[in-house]
C-alpha cells in the first residue's frame, strides 16, 4: 500500500436532497490498524463506509482504498475490500457453504482455491459443523458470523464492518470481536463502525467519533481520554427532575458538564468524592430524592459528552 | 462466469420454492384439465369423444289399415330409432303403454318417451289426415332429446314429402284436364315410403341427390378428436403462467434489493450488467424449462398435438423472450416487493384477458376483440400457439414470433434502463 495508508478519506460529503448525511469527513487508516468510527445512529458512519465501499458516489471529496480512488477505480477498490453490511445480506434459503461459495465466486475465486477458502472461513466463523444447514435456520448470531465470513473469502487487504454486533447475544458478540482481533493480527486492516463505546475501546488502535455527519475528534483511545483529563463520569437518577436543582448543580465547583434527560443526569466531575456530597446536600435542600448513582472512570462516553454536551446513549 | 453463477443461484431459488413450482407446472395443467372437463373436452388418455347414451322408451300405438296393409309408419319410425348405427347414442326400448313410458321419464329411468299415435300410418299415407307424435322428455337433458327430436322429425318429413308429392301430382293432372284417382295417389305415397325404408337414398350410385360425408386422409389427419378443443385451452394457460413466472422471476431483483444482497453484490467486483444479465438468464432458463415441461406434460396427459417441432421451438422462443422482457419491465416499475402480488396478479390477469387467454373456448369472438388482443404480447403469443396447433409451418408463424421477440427486447431494454438508473 502506498505510504502505508490503507484508507485515506478527503473531505467526503454526501447530500441526500435537503439532508447532509456526511459533511466533510477526512481521516486516514494506516495499514494493519483497527480503526473505529464511533457515534450514535444517524451520525453518518454507514453513509461514510457506503462511499468507501463504492456503493454511494460522494457528493464531494474523494477517498482512496489500497491506493485506488473510489471515484476513478471502483472495481479495483472493491477487489481489495471485504464489506460486512450492517444487516444480514445472505441468501437464507441456501446453506452456509452455498452462501460462502456464491460470494467467493463473486470475488473471483474458483475451483480448489474456492473450496479451500470456504473450508478455512467456515472454521474461522466456527460453523464447520453446520455448513450444510440453511442460513435461514440459524440464530441471529450465527447469521452474523456467516455475514462476516462472506467478506473474508478473498483475503481482502481491508475489511469494512458496519456495526456487525447489533442485536446479537453476548456469546456471538464475543466470538465476532475475537475474530476481528485475530484477523487484524494476521495483518488485515479493519474499519469498524459501532455505537458501542466498549467495542471501540477494546478493539481500536484509532477511534474517530462522529456526530451529525462530522468527525468531531480522532485519535488513539489514550489521546481521546486525555481530552477529558481525569474526569469521572457520574450517572444519577432523580425521583423527579427539577430545573432549579440542575441549574444549581451546574454551578458547583468541580462539575464540568451536565446533561439531563427525564430525570437521568450525566455529569463529568473532577473528583467524585468531593462533588457527590454537594450533590446530595443540594438535592436534600430542594426536596428531590436521588434514587441511583453510578460512578465511572474516564471513558469514550465521557469524551462524547465532553465534546457534544450530550451522552452517547441519549443520542442513539 | 459470474453471470452464470448468479443465474444458477436464482434457478436454485426458483426450483426450491413450492409456490414457484405450483405456478409453473401445477396450476396450468390443473386449470386446463378442469376447463377441458367443464367444456366437454378430454379428461383421460382415451382417443375418442363420447356423448352419453340416451335411454328412449317408445310406445307404438300405430294401427295400420288401408290400401297397403304391409306398410306401417309406426313400425318404420321404431326401426329407424333402433338402427344399429345409433346404438352408441340411443338405447331404445318398447313400452307397453303411454303411462308407463311417461313414468319412466318422470323417474329418470329414461330420457325421452315417444308416443306414436294409433292413426300414424293413416296420417302418413292419407293426404287429408294428420296425427301428432308426442315426445316426452326429461327437462334436464339437452343433447339426447335433441337428437331424438331430429330423428323423428326426419322420418315425419319423409312422410310429409310423400304426401306433398302426391298432392302436386294430383294438381298437375287436374290442371291438364285429367283426374288423379286415389289409387294413383296411393301408389306415389307407397313408392316414396318404400324408398324411405330402403337404403337407396343414402347409397352410392343412387339416382338422387346424395350427401357424402368424408374425412381427410393422410399424415395431416389429427390423431385425436379430443386434442382439438383442449389445445387452445392449454395454449392460453401456458401463455398466462409463463408470463406470470416471467414477472415472478424478475421480482428477485426487487427482493434482493430489500434483503441487502443486491447492495452486497454491488460491493463485490461484479459489474451491474453481469448482475442483471445473470438475473435475466435465470428467468429465461426457468421459463424455458417451464415451457418444455408443460408441453411434454400436456402431450402425455391430454394428447395435445402441438404441431411441427420447428414451429413449436420458434413459438416457444418468442414466448420466453416476450415474457421475460415483460416481467423485467414490470418489476422495474415497482418499488417494493409488497407491491409485487397485486401488480403482478393485476397486470398479468388484465393483459391476459385482453390477450384472449381465458376465452379460447368461446367460438365466434368478435373481430374487434382479436384486434385488441394483438395490442398485448400475450395476444401475439396465443396467436403463435394457435397457428402451431393448426399445423402451421415456420414461415406462417414468423410474424407473431418476430413481434414477440421485438416486444420482449423492447420491454427488456426499458426494464434494464430503469433498473440501472435505480441501482447505479
Amino acid at each position: 500500500m502506498p505510504d502505508g495508508v490503507a484508507i485515506r478519506a478527503q473531505d467526503l460529503q454526501k447530500q441526500f436532497r435537503a439532508v447532509s448525511a456526511v459533511r466533510g469527513v477526512s481521516f486516514e487508516v494506516r495499514a494493519g490498524e483497527i480503526f473505529s468510527l464511533l457515534g450514535p445512529n444517524g451520525a453518518g458512519k454507514s453513509t461514510t463506509i457506503a462511499m468507501l465501499s463504492c456503493l454511494l458516489q460522494p457528493t464531494q471529496g474523494d477517498a482512496s482504498v489500497c491506493g485506488h480512488s473510489i471515484r476513478q477505480s471502483p472495481q479495483r477498490v472493491k477487489a481489495c475490500l471485504g464489506v460486512v453490511p450492517q444487516d444480514i445480506a445472505l441468501y437464507l434459503d441456501l446453506s452456509a457453504r452455498e452462501n460462502l461459495e456464491f460470494w467467493g465466486k463473486m470475488y473471483g475465486l474458483r475451483g480448489a482455491t474456492l473450496r479451500q477458502r470456504v473450508a478455512e472461513v467456515l472454521a474461522i466463523i466456527g460453523l464447520t459443523e453446520r455448513q450444510k444447514d440453511k442460513v435461514g435456520t440459524f440464530s441471529g448470531g450465527m447469521q452474523r458470523r456467516v455475514n462476516i465470513g462472506a467478506a473474508l473469502l478473498h483475503r481482502p487487504d481491508v475489511i469494512i464492518m458496519d456495526e456487525p454486533t447489533v442485536g446479537i447475544d453476548p456469546q456471538s458478540r464475543r466470538h465476532i470481536l475475537d475474530n476481528v482481533k485475530e484477523l487484524n493480527r494476521q495483518g488485515m486492516t479493519v474499519l469498524y463502525t459501532t455505537h458501542y463505546m466498549e467495542e471501540a475501546q477494546e478493539l481500536s488502535h484509532q477511534i474517530a467519533i462522529m456526530d451529525q455527519g462530522k468527525i468531531i475528534v480522532c485519535g488513539t483511545h489514550a489521546e481521546l481520554i486525555r481530552l477529558v483529563g481525569e474526569r469521572t463520569r457520574l450517572d444519577l437518577t432523580l425521583h423527579s427532575e427539577d430545573d432549579a436543582l440542575v441549574a444549581c448543580w451546574r454551578s458547583i465547583a468541580g462539575v464540568h458538564s451536565l446533561s439531563a434527560d427525564h430525570g437521568r443526569l450525566t455529569l463529568l466531575v473532577d473528583d467524585s468524592n468531593l462533588v457527590l456530597p454537594r450533590l446530595f446536600e443540594t438535592a436534600a435542600q430542594v426536596g428531590v430524592r436521588i434514587t441511583s448513582v453510578t460512578i465511572e472512570e474516564p471513558n469514550l462516553e465521557a469524551v462524547f459528552l465532553h465534546l457534544t454536551g450530550k451522552a452517547l446513549r441519549d443520542a442513539l | 462466469m459470474k453471470t452464470l453463477t448468479i443465474a444458477a443461484k436464482d434457478l436454485k431459488h426458483i426450483f426450491q420454492s413450492g409456490f414457484s413450482l405450483v405456478m409453473m407446472f401445477g396450476a396450468p395443467l390443473l386449470i386446463t384439465g378442469l376447463l377441458a372437463f367443464a367444456f366437454g373436452g378430454r379428461t383421460s388418455g382415451t382417443d375418442t369423444f363420447n356423448l352419453p347414451v340416451t335411454r328412449v322408451q317408445v310406445v307404438n300405438l300405430d294401427q295400420p289399415a288401408g290400401a297397403d296393409p304391409g306398410f306401417a309408419a309406426g313400425k318404420l319410425l321404431v326401426a329407424v330409432l333402433q338402427d344399429p348405427s345409433l346404438s352408441d347414442l340411443l338405447a331404445v326400448t318398447l313400452a307397453a303403454d303411454e303411462a308407463s313410458a311417461r313414468t319412466a321419464v318422470d323417474e329418470q329411468r329414461a330420457g325421452v318417451a315417444i308416443i306414436i299415435p294409433p292413426d300414424f300410418t293413416a296420417a302418413a299415407t292419407s293426404p287429408d289426415r294428420g296425427a301428432a307424435v308426442v315426445i316426452y322428455r326429461d327437462p334436464t337433458l339437452t343433447i339426447g332429446p335433441g337428437i331424438v327430436t331430429d330423428l323423428v322429425r326426419h322420418v315425419i318429413d319423409g312422410f310429409s314429402g310423400a304426401k306433398i308429392a302426391g298432392q302436386v301430382t294430383a294438381e298437375g293432372l287436374s290442371a291438364a284436364g285429367a283426374e288423379a284417382d286415389q289409387a294413383l295417389k296411393d301408389n306415389i305415397i307407397r313408392a316414396y315410403t318404400a324408398w324411405l325404408q330402403s337404403d337407396e337414398h343414402g347409397a352410392e350410385g343412387a339416382a338422387v341427390p346424395r350427401l357424402a360425408v368424408v374425412a381427410p386422409t393422410g399424415a395431416a389427419q389429427p390423431k385425436s378428436q379430443g386434442a382439438a378443443p383442449i389445445g387452445p385451452i392449454m395454449a392460453g394457460m401456458l401463455v398466462f403462467f409463463v408470463f406470470f413466472m416471467g414477472g415472478n422471476g424478475a421480482e428477485s431483483i426487487i427482493r434482493e434489493a430489500e434483503q441487502g444482497t443486491l447492495a452486497r453484490l454491488s460491493s463485490t467486483p461484479t459489474p451491474l450488467a453481469a448482475m442483471l444479465g445473470g438475473k435475466f438468464i435465470g428467468v429465461m432458463v426457468s421459463l424455458g424449462l417451464q415451457v418444455a415441461v408443460l408441453l411434454l406434460a400436456s402431450i402425455l396427459l391430454f394428447g395435445i398435438q402441438w404441431g411441427q417441432a420447428a414451429t413449436v421451438m420458434l413459438v416457444s422462443l418468442g414466448l420466453i423472450v416476450a415474457s421475460a422482457g415483460f416481467g423485467v419491465m414490470l418489476m422495474s416499475l415497482i418499488t417494493s416487493s409488497r407491491q409485487t402480488g397485486p401488480v403482478l396478479g393485476g397486470v398479468m390477469t388484465l393483459t391476459g384477458m385482453l390477450g384472449g387467454l381465458f376465452t379460447t373456448t368461446i367460438p365466434n369472438i368478435p373481430a374487434g376483440f382479436d384486434r385488441v388482443a394483438l395490442l398485448t404480447p400475450q395476444g401475439w403469443a396465443l396467436q403463435g400457439w394457435k397457428l402451431a396447433l393448426s399445423g402451421a409451418g415456420v414461415g406462417e408463424t414468423l410474424v407473431p414470433v418476430v413481434v414477440m421477440l421485438v416486444m420482449g427486447s423492447a420491454f427488456l431494454a426499458v426494464g434494464v434502463a430503469l433498473f440501472r438508473r435505480r441501482f447505479a
